[in-house]
Order: structure tokens, then sequence, then C-alpha cells
């Protein structure tokens, strides 16, 4: 229910502000330092420095193509066990704060 | 809707404004953490507290070790998926990208009123906080007539090293249409699925080199982790060659024989031409010196991983008492960044999130044929609470099977570099 709604307030975002992740202020109730925390969740597995086999990398995507595959996992839409069960807790707040974050990354 | 909550920056200035008030560290001191034990839990813990902290604490490392090799991916070097040289690390990264202390010495005792670790060599080193993750200590005594002289004729390879090393020339070096036994250990054990993934590698290099030879696991358990998944894979890629006897089977192990290599259970008494035994674990010995220990493991507070006896030590991975997570590399590496940032939050004043925890293992059945279990967990007041999780199904696809071992490899790579880079 709660993420329900959390994904649709997204989803509308996204559907009604052209280019809403292109200005990070935009992005609701992200936190920069918020979302460096969370974004150790993702490095255990995500290597931030080689190649990224097995695994892609995601330091350097783009935050709209970041937001589209977290919901993407969260709806299950897209499958892996393991990315469908990090989507699922991530929250507005969580997915917003990893996304600024990310685009600050090189 | 989340509520969203207003966060504020602490900056280097503010953090070294508020170590500075702080009674106990004397004037234009840093706040000190000593981390003792550089695994899955300590590396991470010591990397994320002096890389986030930016300089603002002063962070010592106490590793025995100059190189770690994994336990992690030992059983892939064991069926000939990995090299030796690709599961060691250093902590090169540790000291120079983050400014870590290292110090390769064995930590010998903890003074916690005088917040002091004494060092073999006689030294000791302050800190204000400590973590404590130290891995496992084997109880050898737990199975009777295995010893540390016994353990070069049955290896029992759980803590990774030379005796992984003599575990596979074993393997490789048994008498054709031998028999190898697996005793795997009693709960509650580092890495649940890892004697059963151990018993799909060592079958993988029999299928290629000695396909007559069998495999026959003692267990001193009922049931084990991914049971359903292990036991297809068997039967399709080994058919025949693995036989698991239940404890419940076999009546328990009695007595074992390293001259002889006998295995004495009611059921019957099994002769072996290899065999590797896993003892019974309990938190590394330092853990018990400190004193946060409680019986063989340390209870700790979910929401901080503070030991339950000290608050201002930590532990951390195998050690702990983390219920209901499984002690594992993935684990203790989650449970580090939780640490890290109470740590941080109690030195420096910065913001303490609440904690989130996680866990994914994979193993390797075969060729191309991952499997994995995994879940998210969160700390309520007694304990470390399970929230979701996942585990392959049997049956999968091949893809899929390829995908998830491919998917292992990924996360190898990554949590090495998280810990050591
Ligand atoms: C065969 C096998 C396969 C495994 N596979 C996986 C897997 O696929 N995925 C996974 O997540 N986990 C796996 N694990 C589990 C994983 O290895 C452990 O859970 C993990 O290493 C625990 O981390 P830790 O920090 O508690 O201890 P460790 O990683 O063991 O680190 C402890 C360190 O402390 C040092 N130390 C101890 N005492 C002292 C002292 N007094 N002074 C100085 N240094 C000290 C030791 O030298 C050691 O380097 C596997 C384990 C085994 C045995």
């Amino acid at each position: 229910m709660k993420s329900k709604l959390v994904l649709l307030s997204i989803v509308f975002s996204l559907i009604f502000t052209n280019s809403i992740f292109a200005d990070p202020k935009q992005l609701v109730g992200a936190d920069a330092n918020y979302g460096e925390h969370l974004f150790g969740e993702c490095v255990t597995c995500h290597n931030s420095t080689g190649l990224g086999k097995g695994i892609p990398k995601i330091t350097g995507m783009k935050t709209s193509q970041f937001i589209t595959k977290i919901l993407a996992y969260k709806s299950k839409e897209k499958e892996n066990a393991v990315m469908q069960m990090v989507a699922e807790r991530l929250g507005e707040e969580e997915i917003n704060s990893l996304a600024l974050y990310l685009s600050k990354l090189k | 809707m989340t509520k969203i909550k207003r966060r504020t920056f602490v900056g280097l200035a503010a953090a070294t404004t508020t170590a500075l008030s702080m009674p106990s560290i004397a004037f234009g001191a840093l706040p000190r953490v000593v981390v003792i034990g550089g695994g899955a839990g300590g590396a991470t813990a010591a990397k994320y507290i002096a890389k986030d902290s930016k300089g603002a604490i002063d962070v010592t490392l106490v590793e025995a070790s100059k190189r770690y090799y994994t336990c992690f991916f030992s059983n892939l070097y064991l069926g000939d998926f990995r090299a030796y040289g690709s599961i060691g690390h250093n902590y090169y990264g540790l000291a120079v990208n983050h400014g870590v202390n290292m110090v390769h010495e064995w930590a010998l005792s903890v003074n916690n009123a005088a917040k002091k670790v004494n060092l073999g060599s006689g030294e000791s080193i302050s800190y204000d906080k400590l973590v404590i993750s130290p891995g496992i200590d084997l109880k050898f005594e737990s199975v009777n007539g295995y010893s540390a002289e016994a353990q070069s004729k049955m290896p029992h390879a759980w803590k990774s090293g030379t005796q992984v090393q003599l575990l596979k020339n074993q393997v490789k070096g048994m008498k054709k249409g031998g028999t190898f036994v697996m005793v795997p250990p009693p709960n509650p054990y580092r890495c649940p699925p890892g004697p059963y993934e151990r018993v799909s590698m060592i079958a993988h290099q029999f299928k290629k080199s000695n396909p007559t030879a069998k495999i026959v696991i003692l267990d001193p358990k009922n049931k084990f982790s991914k049971q359903g998944l292990f036991m297809e894979g068997w039967q399709k890629h080994y058919p025949g060659m693995i036989e698991w006897i239940s404890a419940e089977t076999h009546g328990g192990i009695k007595k074992i024989n390293a001259a002889t290599m006998e295995f004495e259970t009611d059921l019957d008494t099994f002769k072996a031409d290899a065999a590797s035994v896993v003892p019974a674990q309990r938190a590394g010995r330092i853990a018990m010196n400190a004193g946060v220990n409680k019986g063989d493991w340390c209870p700790i507070v979910p929401a901080s991983m503070q030991a339950q006896a000290d608050e201002n030590i930590y532990v951390l991975g195998d050690a702990s008492i983390a219920k209901s997570m499984p002690k594992s590399g993935f684990s203790a590496n989650s449970q580090a960044k939780v640490a890290a940032n109470h740590i941080r939050g109690s030195l420096t004043g910065s913001k303490v999130f609440t904690p989130r925890f996680a866990n994914t293992c994979w193993s390797l059945v075969a060729t191309n044929d991952g499997i994995k279990v995994g879940a998210n967990y969160k700390a309520t007041a007694e304990k470390i609470d399970k929230t979701s999780g996942f585990i392959s199904k049997t049956g999968e696809d091949s893809n899929l099977r390829k995908a998830t071992y491919e998917e292992s490899i990924g996360w190898y790579s990554g949590i090495t570099s998280d810990m050591f880079s």
C-alpha cells in the first residue's frame, strides 16, 4: 500500500514532468549524504572501480535510468531476485537520495 | 508516503569541534578507533570509518596476516574455477587510499577499563571505540578424535589458507574409486551452505578425473541450507556419487581416527581415503578475552552491533549473535556499515541512519549452475529480524543458473573491492 503510493507518485512525476531528473533539486526528499550512506549497500556487489563483470556497473548511470530501473525491480517487472529484494525496501526518499548521490559521482 | 526528514551536513570542522568537546579526548587529539581483525567485518568497518570521517577519526586495524585469503570462493578454488592467487588480498588500499594505520600483529588481550588493546609485541594501543571482528575459532574437541594435530590428515579448511590448498591436493591425489568423507559442522557455524558447496566442488573434480569415487557426508544435522537445491543438483550432475547421511540415520559420530581414517557411527564404521572434518565453532578468542561473549558467541545490540557487555566495543561478523542473519561474509560486510555509521555518529556527532542489514549467499553446484539465497533484515529490540527473502527454485532454467553463477563472480569482485580498495 505504502510502497504503491510512493511508486505512483514517482511514476506520475516521471510522466508529467518532462526532464524532472535533470534537476537534482526536484528529487523530492533527496539528501546526498543519505544517498552516500545507502550506496554502501550497493557496493557490496556493484564494483565501484572494476569492469562490472557478472553484475553491471552503476556508477556513471544517468539519474533517470537509475530511477526507472529501480522502479521496474520494485514492481517486479524486471527480473532478478536480489535486485527485487533491494528495491522492495527503498522508498521515494531513499531512491531519490541514491539518485542524487549517484549523479554526483563520476 | 515516506516521511521526509531534514538532514544536516556535518562537515569536517563541525565534526572536529564535537570531538574536541568530548571530555575523554585530549586537546588536539583525534578520537581513536581500533579494529581487531581485517576480514569481511573488520576490513569493511575500518575502511568506512576512515573514509566517511574524512580524517576526523584515527583508525587502526590490527590484523595478524599481511594477506587475507577469503573463505568465500575457496570452494571454487577446490573445483578449479578460481586460481589460488585470485582469492588473496592485501591491505594496501586501506593504508594508502584511506589512511588506515595497519598493524600486522596479534591482539592478545583487551583492557576494557583502560580502553587498551595489548599486542603480541608488547605494545598497546588506546581506543575510544573498539571493533572486534576476529571470525571463528574451531572447537576441535567437538568431534571425538579430531584435533589440531589431525587437521592435516583431515583438513577442515574452514579458515582458508594452506588448509584449503592441502585439501585440494588430497582430493586430487585420492585413489581411483576411493571414498571421500565430509563431516559438516553442527549449527551455528560460518557459512551454512559452505560444506555442501564444498561437496559439490569436490564431486566436480572427481567427475573429471576419478569418476568412480564416492562422497559420504556424515552430517551432525538432520537438514541443511539450500538442501532441496543441492540434492537436485547432485542428482543431476553427479548421479550416484554423493550420499548424504543425516544424524538421525547414522546416530552420531562416536569417534574418528585420523591414523586409520575411520569414522565410527551407530550405523557403521566408514573408512575414508580422503576427508574433510569441520568441527563446531565459536567466536575468535580475543572476543572471550574482551569479555563480550556469552558462551561461544557474542550478544550484540541489534541496532548498532555494540556488545551487550561493553558499549565501547562492537562485535561484527561470525563472532556475533546476529540472529537471524547467517554467519557470512556478506552479513559481516553489512553489519560493518551499520557499526561504522554508529561509531562515527557517537565520536563526531554525524547523523546516525536507521540500520539496514542484508545478506545474499551464492553457491556453485556445477559448471554454470549457481544458486542463491538472500534476505533483508531490520533491527528490533531483541534481534536482527528478517523482513523479506528469496531462494533459487528447483527446476530453474539453465540460463538463469548461469546468470546466477556470473552474478556471484560480480559479487566477489564487488565485496573484495569494497573491503580492500
Ligand atoms: C568454505 C567457505 C565458503 C564461504 N563462502 C561464502 C560465500 O560464498 N559468501 C559469504 O558471504 N560468506 C562465505 N563464507 C563465510 C565468510 O568467509 C565468513 O562469514 C566471513 O569471513 C566472516 O567475516 P569476519 O570478519 O567475522 O571474520 P574473518 O573474515 O575470518 O576475519 C577475521 C580476521 O581476524 C584476524 N584475527 C583474528 N583474531 C585476531 C587477533 N587476535 N589479532 C589480530 N588479528 C586477528 C584473522 O587473521 C582474520 O583475518 C564462507 C566460508 C567458508 C569457510
